[in-house]
């Protein structure tokens, strides 16, 4: 099917042209971001961060705050002391590396004693305006002894490094491994040839829209809090902010509608929303908070930080017989709660990438440096294996000088081969990248690339092409189901609860197509209601992330619709006068052959309840795809465009082509943009942040991707009816390597680390002589 | 303290604000229009674009004392009579948002910059899309809908 037949699919319903659900409040200003919420007689907060990297706090005066008018309290780590607001959540498995124990760091909500990055919160202002929050800020003196800092993860783990937390000796909270380390290392002994590279995959921070924002009310009767944030699924966060704040999740009711993207980044309970709980406990009032641009880049979690050294073995067939993995992940001064167990649980999952791999073994030091924390950004490790993978193989067939289109060929599983059991202990489901990426290759013209060399030379300019394979799991949650509450009214409208929350994928529209799908109506006809604060709290299920949402809480749209067919059809068996075996469903009514009878679904729910639950638990599924970039580099200026992109991606049974799309643009360009210039860096003697503005921080604009080539290659998966595999993610897990690929074949250097800028690509230049 | 008298969207307005009051706190806070975003402090990403005297600007780099006397349109003000702005239209046909947070600034800065430009090419849609940023679409539908949006509005 081309690209134009795709469109002309797009939202189709009953033949018409629908626009997603969500859209029109969103294009006519009627969103609700968690910023536009407000309460009667609110107050506000501002925080007070460290300005330095490393310090003992020696005394905090705010003697002179009075002076401002409307300050009404200001809070310490003496308050979070006293309120236990200690420990954030950690994921982190409890043991590592021959029985390690993990050393999960405390995180009081504002700092006691010591700070330990640039930004780290030390008190917290409430006053009535947030003007006035902020002036008196500027107000308080805090005396600090400074004490060396650390911001690079394998300084941190020298022996003598500075030491961040008293109970985490050596920086090191974990250390973890996959696979098994004797047969890899027979594997690189006997081989006929090692490739081995090290890859930093960088630092960068998810930058969503959206800054975070806080509303915190508290209901003394109750003695609970209402809060409004930006939240990837209500039930997670509620669950967070109990764990923070050693409370019941009974405690917590979460009221959001809207969010300004997520992409991993707010899958966290931070310090600052349970420190305002402590104010509006004490004022009974609601607080609020909404954080600045510069706040955000210091104080959200960050993404990757990961510092790979990839060992690939391969025989004289150049068949690879073993992968060795050495992965160092900076975690910033303090453990986020999806941080390093994300990391280490997806990069094990898949690090045989799409290849044959008999021996694996992975070896993981967790890391703490004075820099902000890290967590979860879009993939969570599945980039970031996969671009170590596909770099090394890249460098494998440099150094053996093959084609590497034709070495991938040499080692992809077959179909057959799957379901595959990997050497690290996962089960992939199926994939066929033999086939895919012939299919790939044969659309970008892999063969024809030498003639398009030699045309970008003729105009002065270096080309180069660069491809990747890569699958990545998705489809497994935290929770153990996922429920969809169904039910229908008097007028046939249909209502859907899911706790599932999007922040931009669609969930209003492509749910609803699912669940109008099975019940054979219009998908007007179906309204989605994401986390509803009365009935989340009776819910299970996960929240949106990993790229999961469609193969969970998708599929159990249809489970549950068809949970509502059968209810419906006992209750329609009554007024039919046969037995329910007897009533078939179609297109909206229940009607009998036998009595020659028929009632819709808006009768009969006029009449009778007519409701149900779905449920479903998903394992793993494994979305995959190859994407085959070509750039053209100025040798003047060091500036790289991209001459094409093609992607070709099995991400299963596809309910909304346009949400499929758009969601590939955006990660492939989340992948483009760390490849050429986002990159959070930290100055090594101070330990301040370079970046902290979107002056220093290069986001991707418009232009720098015109257009992507995207196909698809479709095979099913059977975890659940409708073989969907998940997607979201996978965009960014191929672009980091496809892209790198293409400018480090157009240079003729064996690696270059991102960001790619035209400053860092035009010394290569200079060093490298490089004719073109 | 400094009193700003304005129109927002037809609609006559006076408030009285402290003098360092950004206009995107004046719409946001004190004639509680929402639709208007901030994205940054450094005037890079153009969440808060709006309409200030025809022209589009990005609120949060002026101050409310200076919008004094202006005529304003926000987001809020682009459908007309219950009838999209072409901008909005494209937008929403071309799938050019995901979550919508840039997407007010967004469809303010387009229906602003094809005022001058009525056919833009592609170079001069890439600039004017320059100072704002979106971080889920990628681009590629925005653009598309910019194309749709002047073609649309030449008719
Ligand atoms: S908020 Fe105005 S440009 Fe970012
Ligand atoms: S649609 Fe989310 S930032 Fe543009």
């Amino acid at each position: 099917m081309d690209q134009h037949e795709h469109h002309s699919r797009l939202f189709k319903v009953g033949g018409a042209q629908v626009s997603r659900f969500e859209d029109m409040r969103l294009i006519t200003g009627n969103g609700k971001y968690s910023s536009d919420w407000n309460a009667p007689g609110q107050l506000h907060a501002c925080f007070l961060r460290s300005d330095r990297a490393h310090a003992r706090i020696v005394s905090i005066n705010f003697d002179k705050v009075g002076q401002i008018k409307g300050v009404v309290g200001v809070y310490t780590g003496a308050d979070a002391q006293a309120a236990g607001y200690l420990r954030p959540p950690s994921f982190l498995p409890p043991t590592g590396k021959g029985g390690m124990k993990a050393r999960v760091p405390e995180r009081p909500c504002l700092a006691i004693g010591k700070v330990r990055f640039v930004g780290d919160p030390v008190a917290m202002v409430i006053a009535e305006t947030h003007l006035a929050a902020l002036d008196a800020c500027d107000l308080i003196d805090v005396v600090y002894e400074d004490l060396p800092a650390v911001v690079d993860p394998e300084e941190a783990l020298k022996p003598g490094a500075p030491q961040l937390h008293d109970d985490v000796p050596g920086n090191c909270p974990v250390e973890a491994e996959s696979g098994v380390e004797a047969p890899v290392m027979e594997a690189i002994a006997k081989a006929a040839h090692v490739t081995k590279i090290t890859v930093d995959c960088t630092r960068v921070t998810a930058s969503p829209m959206e800054p975070r924002a806080a509303l915190i009310e508290y209901t003394a009767d109750t003695d609970s809090y209402v809060v409004h944030t930006p939240s990837q699924g209500v039930n997670m966060t509620r669950k967070q902010f109990a764990t923070y704040a050693n409370l019941g999740e009974d405690k917590f009711r979460v009221e959001i509608q809207d969010v300004g993207g997520g992409f991993g980044q707010r899958s966290t309970v931070y310090p600052e929303y349970v420190s305002m709980m402590m104010a509006a406990k004490a004022l009974q009032r609601p607080i609020k908070w909404v954080s600045t641009r510069t706040e955000s880049f210091l104080t959200d979690t960050h993404g990757r930080a990961n510092l790979i050294t990839a060992t690939l073995a391969l025989d004289k067939n150049a068949q690879f017989t073993g992968l060795r993995i050495d992965w160092i992940t900076d975690q910033g001064a303090y453990l986020s709660p999806t941080g390093p167990a994300g990391h280490i649980r997806n990069a094990t999952s898949c690090m045989n990438g799409v290849y044959n791999i008999p021996a694996l073994y992975g070896h993981f030091k967790v890391v703490l440096t004075n820099t902000g924390w890290v967590a979860a950004y879009r993939g969570a490790g599945r980039p970031d294996i996969a671009y170590a993978i596909e770099r090394v193989v890249d460098a494998a067939a440099l150094e053996l000088n093959m084609d590497p289109a034709d070495l991938r060929r040499r080692n992809y599983l077959a179909l057959s081969d799957y379901p595959y059991k990997s050497a690290t202990g996962s089960t992939i489901e199926i994939a066929d990248l033999p086939g895919l990426s012939a299919k790939a290759l044969a659309l970008a013209d892999w063969s024809g690339f030498e003639a398009r060399k030699a045309a970008s030379a003729r105009k002065g300019k270096l080309r180069g092409i660069g491809m990747s394979a890569v699958i990545e799991p998705t489809g497994a949650g935290s929770y153990p189901r996922d429920e969809i509450d169904i039910s229908v009214d008097g007028e046939g409208q249909v209502t859907v609860h899911t706790v599932a929350h999007s922040q931009g994928q669609g969930h209003e529209t492509s749910f609803a197509m699912v669940v109008a799908e099975a019940l054979g109506i219009a998908t007007e006809r179906v309204k989605i209601r994401q986390g509803d604060a009365d009935r989340a709290p009776h819910m299970v299920g996960n929240h949106t992330g990993g790229s999961r949402s469609m193969v969970g809480a998708g599929t159990v749209c249809h489970i549950a619709a068809n949970k509502l067919i059968d209810a419906g059809k006992s209750l329609a068996a009554e007024d039919l006068g046969v037995e329910p075996s007897q009533v078939s469903y179609g297109k909206g009514e229940f009607t009998s052959a036998h009595s020659k009878k028929k009632i819709t679904l808006a009768q009969l729910a006029a009449k009778k309840t007519l409701a149900a639950k779905g449920e479903g638990t998903f394992i793993s599924t494994f979305p995959n795809g190859c994407h085959i970039a070509e750039v053209e580099i100025d040798p003047e200026t060091g500036i790289t465009e991209i001459a094409s992109y093609l992607s070709v991606d099995d991400c299963g049974h596809v309910v909304s082509h346009t949400i499929v799309e758009g969601q590939m643009h955006g990660a492939v360009v989340q992948g483009l943009g760390q490849v050429f210039g986002e990159h959070i860096v930290y100055d090594k003697e101070s330990g301040q942040m370079l970046t902290g503005t979107f002056m220093d921080y290069i986001m991707p604009r418009a232009g720098k991707l015109k257009s992507i080539q995207m196909e698809e290659y479709t095979t099913l998966s059977k975890l659940g009816p409708l073989g969907i595999k998940g997607m979201g993610g996978s965009g960014c897990t191929a672009s980091l390597p496809a892209l790198v690929n293409a400018v480090v074949n157009a240079l003729g250097v064996r690696h270059l680390d991102m960001p790619l800028t035209p400053s860092k690509v035009w010394k290569t230049i200079q060093q490298t002589n490089v004719k073109h | 303290m400094a009193k700003v008298e304005l129109k927002i969207n037809g609609k006559q307005h006076s408030f009285d604000v402290e003098d360092r009051t950004l206009l995107v706190n004046l719409i946001r806070d004190h004639a509680q229009l929402t639709g208007t975003h901030v994205g940054c402090d450094t005037s890079q990403c153009g969440a808060c674009t709006i309409h200030m005297n025809g022209m589009a600007v990005k609120s949060c780099t002026v101050l409310a004392g200076q919008a004094n006397g202006a005529d304003i349109t926000t987001i809020e003000g682009m459908a007309k009579d219950g009838k999209l702005h072409p901008v909005q239209q494209a937008f929403t046909e071309c799938h050019a948002l995901q979550c919508g947070f840039c997407t007010p600034g967004m469809i303010m800065a387009v229906s602003g910059f094809l005022k001058d430009n009525p056919k833009p090419t592609d170079d001069e849609i890439y600039h004017g899309l320059e100072g704002n940023l979106c971080r889920c679409t990628g681009y590629i539908n925005i653009v598309k809908a910019v194309k749709q949006a002047a073609k649309a509005m030449s008719k």
